[in-house]
């Protein structure tokens, strides 16, 4: 089939290992429910506590959900993923003049 | 405040049924925000406080979910070249201004009016956005399908246009998006109006995404990438707000997070199979839809308010469950219309690699 020829390389071993890491995240917060509920709402400098947990998901349940997807062969367009060079993009940028190349020789 | 809020706080028992429940909900929120840039907030909210979540303890656990569902979504499209981040935090970072300014504006009407006036005040806002934007987002992408030119390159708006053609020196800064400069001044209000939105209906995007398209001239595929990136740094400053307070239930925001981490990844993917004009009809059509959800519940108010005749118990629930099926409507149609797109662009994409291939004569 050619749907199976052009499939590339799928991640499994990524997402098992983030699946893993979200899945301890996810049990410590359901297994620690009250601890993590008396620390996480004391306000003042504890406000640090729920932001960083938040960071903390995003990257570990985030990466696992990417993975996720891939492995099921759910991916963008592939025409769309296009990694655009800044530089080339910009247009309000003026080329500076390049000096002249010019022969210095002695007779 | 600290104080206040410990009182007010009454974190709710988690069940294997509520963990469901939350998920699922976050999955579809998730899957429409990384679709249009915003809309799963005004599902979310009211979503857990059925469940018995007090009102405060809902938005901010909302909120402290939203910054890295944010994210996560902002880097997926940013891949696809979607994101403008020079505009997202210059906008996002006045949006913060008019959530602290949003917040404040409703604290003063729940004191003089209390929790009746409050939700008219929120209930009217909606209403009145809902109308005037997503009517005009609505009619745009209508406009643009029944013209047969949905694959062209987008039009800039007249406005855009003019603002694109203003000059004020010392303000103007250049943006990818746009492919113009444009004055940082003319971004100032809008960001406000959009951070103000976000204090009061809980979905800044519905401002800002018409904003970035209509006003500035931003294409509607960058314009509801780049609200990611205003949706990350509004969440942010709001969730520390919130923090501050005690006020977020860390068990909520994760659970949400769960859900719509799978649904946002997805929701982004979706916008590489889909014509652009499709970001405008969905998030037209769920505001749309949502209106007539929020116009529900004016007459509850007014009631309260003693402005109209009292309305009978039976009345009010019937108009409370009629409001919250409507607003659940509008966001599992978003959801439908955003995977049968997917559905068929990633059908006609299979069969155009399979015909490639079989012309090259790869197989």
């Amino acid at each position: 089939m050619a749907a199976d020829r052009i499939k590339s390389k799928k991640p499994v071993v990524k997402m098992v290992l983030f699946g893993v890491c979200s899945a301890i995240v996810y049990g410590a917060v359901l297994s620690y429910q009250g601890l993590i509920t008396a620390y996480f709402t004391r306000g003042a400098l504890y406000a640090a506590l729920p932001i960083a947990g938040a960071f903390t998901l995003s990257y570990v349940h985030g990466h696992f959900t990417g993975y996720f997807w891939s492995v099921l062969g759910i991916e963008a367009k592939k025409s769309a993923v296009v990694r655009q060079s800044p530089e080339a993009e910009r247009t309000d940028r003026i080329e500076r003049p390049q000096p002249r190349p010019r022969l210095r020789a002695q007779l | 405040m600290q104080d206040v809020a410990h009182e007010v706080v009454k974190f709710i028992d988690l069940n294997y049924a509520n963990i469901l429940y939350l998920f699922a909900v976050g999955f579809v929120g998730g899957l429409v925000s990384g679709f249009i840039g915003s809309g799963g907030a005004f599902v979310l909210t009211p979503g857990m406080m059925s469940l018995g979540v007090p009102g405060l303890v809902a938005v901010a656990s909302n909120m402290c979910h939203k910054f890295p569902k944010a994210l996560v979504g902002a880097l997926k499209r940013a891949k696809y070249g979607q994101v403008d981040v020079k505009l997202g935090i210059i906008f996002g970072i006045f949006a913060e201004a008019g959530v602290f300014y949003g917040a404040t504006v409703q604290e003063n009407i729940k004191k003089a009016f209390g929790d009746a006036g409050s939700n008219l005040y929120v209930s009217v806002a909606f209403v009145v956005i809902l109308a005037v934007v997503g009517s005009f987002v609505l009619r745009d992408a209508i406009k643009t399908y029944r013209s047969g030119k949905t694959d062209e390159e987008e039009k800039t708006s007249k406005i855009a246009r003019w603002v694109q053609s203003i000059n004020i020196p010392g303000t103007m800064v250049y943006f990818r998006s746009l492919k113009a400069k444009v004055s940082v001044l003319f971004i100032i209000p809008l960001a406000f109006a959009t951070g103000m939105s976000a204090a009061t209906i809980a979905v800044g995007g519905f401002i800002g995404v018409p904003s970035l398209i209509y006003v500035l001239g931003a294409p509607g595929l960058m314009g509801s990438a780049t609200e990611l990136v205003i949706a990350f740094v509004m969440g942010l400053g709001g969730s520390f707000k919130y923090a501050l307070h005690g006020l977020v239930d860390f068990r909520l925001t994760a659970i949400i997070l769960a859900g719509s981490l799978f649904g946002i990844q997805l929701g982004a993917m979706g916008t590489t199979y889909v014509k652009p004009f499709m970001i405008k009809f969905v998030m037209g059509a769920i505001m749309v839809i949502v209106l007539f959800s929020r116009a529900l519940m004016i007459p509850i108010y007014l009631a309260q308010l003693g402005l109209i005749h009292p309305m009978s118990e039976t009345t009010v629930k019937a108009f409370k469950s009629s409001s919250f099926a409507i607003m659940a409507f509008a966001l599992l149609l978003g959801a439908f219309i955003i995977l049968r797109a997917m559905w068929q662009g990633r059908r006609a994409e299979r069969q155009a690699t399979i015909h490639e291939a079989l012309e090259k004569g790869n197989i």
